[in-house]
């Protein structure tokens, strides 16, 4: 049996078709996927893979190889440090420790009520007030291991 | 009731310092008129409000929501013009941060707005590429490839299409300027394309930005429409669409032909050159990818003529750095200087030295690939010929600064381990190379390795340097075998006794 699409995929997938004699466009689909469902579910890339007129191995090359694109349900929050150079220099590895002492969540992990996603960024470009950590998108600079049980409790 | 106008910076990194929660916080302020600008880079100082005195803006700097009442009283400022940060610096392609609301056209064209591009519309496009030529502009996004002998290339080769891409992939770390320049004056890198286009005879542009920046992003889109809506996105009578595409978080995808294989919806995997992309590049048609820095270089040198941008400089390098100061000095921030100014005087002047108690280790110059710098080696020129000589690359500009706190060796493990996720996996120097020396290195820190492993690790670095096929590989050795080189001991007090 066909797994059902979710809400508005099928939609999406007709539109992201390409036009006639323009070449396909995967990581395009596979964005707009991303910002539908939260992440990519393996089972769709037959459906994206027929959008495009392209393989299944062409979709799934694509889907691995980008590190942003998620292939697994994400927390309801995700809570991202950055690693780059300069928050390194910065002491990132003590808000990371912080982070895990609130939590007990590592790098790649989701709390077990599925409220944080914890993942590693490589430079949000926020050097010159690092080290950074972003929460759903929003910035927080200058970030100090003592704050961070504050800055968590503001996301429920 | 008159209403003061407070400036106060839009950018990333100004919010993330608290300038918007003194937006929050005043909005509703009745007394308060707030103008939200492109910061002026001097990022120690932020969260920065300003205000209009007859001698130029005055600045409170790091200020709180409850310093108000003094800000409206005009207490306890200093004029903009005398913070030596910012006093000291050349700015050019940087000179209307601080001062312009991003997305006003108005703002654009009064600070000097489109002059490139009308000096352009009124020569022949060989007559602006010979400008750039004069200008002897070099790349600012890392490789430092003359940009008129690409233009050239692009321009005489035949084709039903060419594409102008700006490489807003600014993935180095420690880098931050064309972050701030598709937040804070965008319609300066739409003018660059435009130029460009022109020059090239090209029919659309594409900025490929990095999903990392979702308020650059934002922000492009909303330059782009704000543009359109002025009828700026033409050439010739002809429209020159420019389109913002999104990364997905790979590194690589800022080397030109990854890039381009992304912008294609593919995976970021570099291409075998040649063909350079300046002859077949998108959809194998020519296509000049330049980073947004040089793309916003170029107006002021339609502008103001080449002579004028190549009397600035040293003999190689003509112009000015943009460099993003950050990690542990006192005044991080981005600085706009002529190349020439060494490396020290740069950390004492606009760093100010270290942060309160640390003591300088280690300054890793370009990135996560850029060669790291001991004390003793600071006197070194900011240019790329000294750099290129000295085995070292400037980069885009990034510098960062290292305590004495700072285990060379578990950095010199995460730098490797950067690599091996970010390796493309097309060459096999890179893509297993990084991955054993990231093992060495684990090794070392599990005090199990020995004098073989150290000789291993070098031996695989050359391999590396010599046989990658692209700078991810060729590079990723550097900061790691230079680390070994000038801090022996933290390696070899680790091995196995």
């Amino acid at each position: 049996m066909k797994t059902p699409l979710p809400n508005g995929l099928d939609d999406l997938l007709v539109r992201a078709r390409p036009p006639h004699g323009e070449p396909p466009d995967i990581l395009r689909v596979l964005h707009a996927v991303h910002d539908l469902c939260g992440h990519i579910d393996a089972q769709l890339i037959p459906a994206i893979a027929h959008s495009q007129g392209v393989t299944e191995a062409e979709v799934a090359g694509v889907l691995s190889y980008y590190p942003s694109l998620n292939t697994q349900p994400v927390g309801r929050h995700r809570v991202q440090v950055c690693l780059g150079e300069t928050c390194f220099a910065n002491r990132c590895d003590r808000v990371i420790e912080a982070i895990h002492t609130k939590l007990g969540i590592d790098l790649g992990q989701t709390t077990c009520d599925g409220r944080f996603t914890l993942e590693p960024v490589s430079c949000v470009g926020n050097c010159a007030v690092s080290p950074s950590v972003r929460i759903d998108g929003e910035l927080h600079g200058r970030v100090r291991p003592s704050d961070v049980p504050g800055l968590l409790d503001r996301y429920r | 009731m008159n209403r003061i106008r407070l400036y106060l910076s839009n950018d990333t990194s100004s919010c993330a310092a608290g300038a918007e929660r003194l937006a929050e916080a005043w909005r509703s302020r009745s007394d308060v008129e707030l103008v939200r600008t492109s910061s002026r880079g001097a990022f120690f100082l932020e969260p920065m409000v300003e205000r209009d005195s007859p001698d130029g803006r005055l600045a409170w700097c790091q200020v709180a929501p409850d310093d108000l009442p003094r800000i409206l009283a005009g207490d306890g400022s200093v004029p903009v013009s005398t913070i030596p940060f910012i006093a000291k610096q050349t700015r050019h392609t940087f000179a209307s941060f601080g001062a312009t609301e991003p997305l006003s056209t108005e703002a654009y064209q009064a600070h000097g707005g489109l002059a490139g591009l009308r000096a352009a519309q009124q020569v022949s496009p060989a007559a602006i590429i010979q400008e750039i030529k004069t200008s002897r502009l070099r790349g600012r996004g890392g490789a430092a490839f003359p940009v008129w002998k690409k233009w050239e290339v692009a321009a005489t080769t035949t084709a039903d299409r060419k594409y102008v891409v700006a490489n807003a992939d600014e993935g180095d770390a420690g880098t931050y300027c064309d972050r701030m320049i598709m937040e804070g004056d965008p319609f300066r890198l739409i003018e660059g394309m435009l130029i460009c286009g022109r020059a090239i005879g090209a029919q659309a542009g594409y900025v490929y930005c990095r999903q990392e920046y979702p308020t650059a992003t934002a922000g492009m889109h909303a330059a782009i429409r704000a543009a359109e809506a002025a009828g700026w996105l033409e050439i010739d009578g002809r429209r020159f669409s420019i389109e913002v595409v999104s990364g997905a978080g790979s590194y690589v995808c800022g080397e030109e032909t990854a890039l381009l294989e992304s912008l294609e919806g593919r995976r970021g995997v570099v291409r075998a050159r040649p063909p350079h992309p300046a002859q077949s590049g998108l959809y194998g048609r020519p296509t000049i990818v330049s980073n947004v820095l040089t793309f916003a270089t170029i107006p002021n040198i339609l502008a103001r003529g080449g002579a004028w941008h190549a009397s600035m400089g040293t003999e190689g390098s003509r112009g000015t750095a943009v460099l993003q100061l950050g990690g542990r000095v006192k005044q991080p921030g981005l600085i706009e200087i002529p190349f020439g100014l060494t490396l020290r005087e740069v950390l004492d002047q606009f760093g100010q030295g270290m942060a309160d108690g640390a003591r300088l280790k280690a300054v890793q110059v370009g990135g996560p690939l850029g060669s790291l710098f001991t004390d003793a080696q600071l006197d070194i020129p900011i240019c790329f010929d000294a750099f290129a000589k000295a085995d070292a690359i400037l980069g885009h500009g990034g510098i960062v600064v290292f305590d004495d706190e700072t285990d060379m060796l578990e950095l010199s493990r995460h730098l490797m381990a950067f690599v091996a996720d970010e390796s493309c996996g097309k060459c096999v120097p890179c893509r297993i190379g990084s991955l054993r020396a990231r093992e060495i290195l684990e090794t070392v820190q599990a005090g199990q390795a020995t004098e073989a492993d150290l000789a291993l690790l070098t031996e695989l670095g050359d391999t590396m340097k010599a046989a990658s096929l692209c700078g991810l590989g060729a590079r990723a050795p550097y900061p790691v075998l230079s680390a070994l080189e000038q801090f022996p001991v933290e390696f070899r007090s680790r091995l196995r006794s």
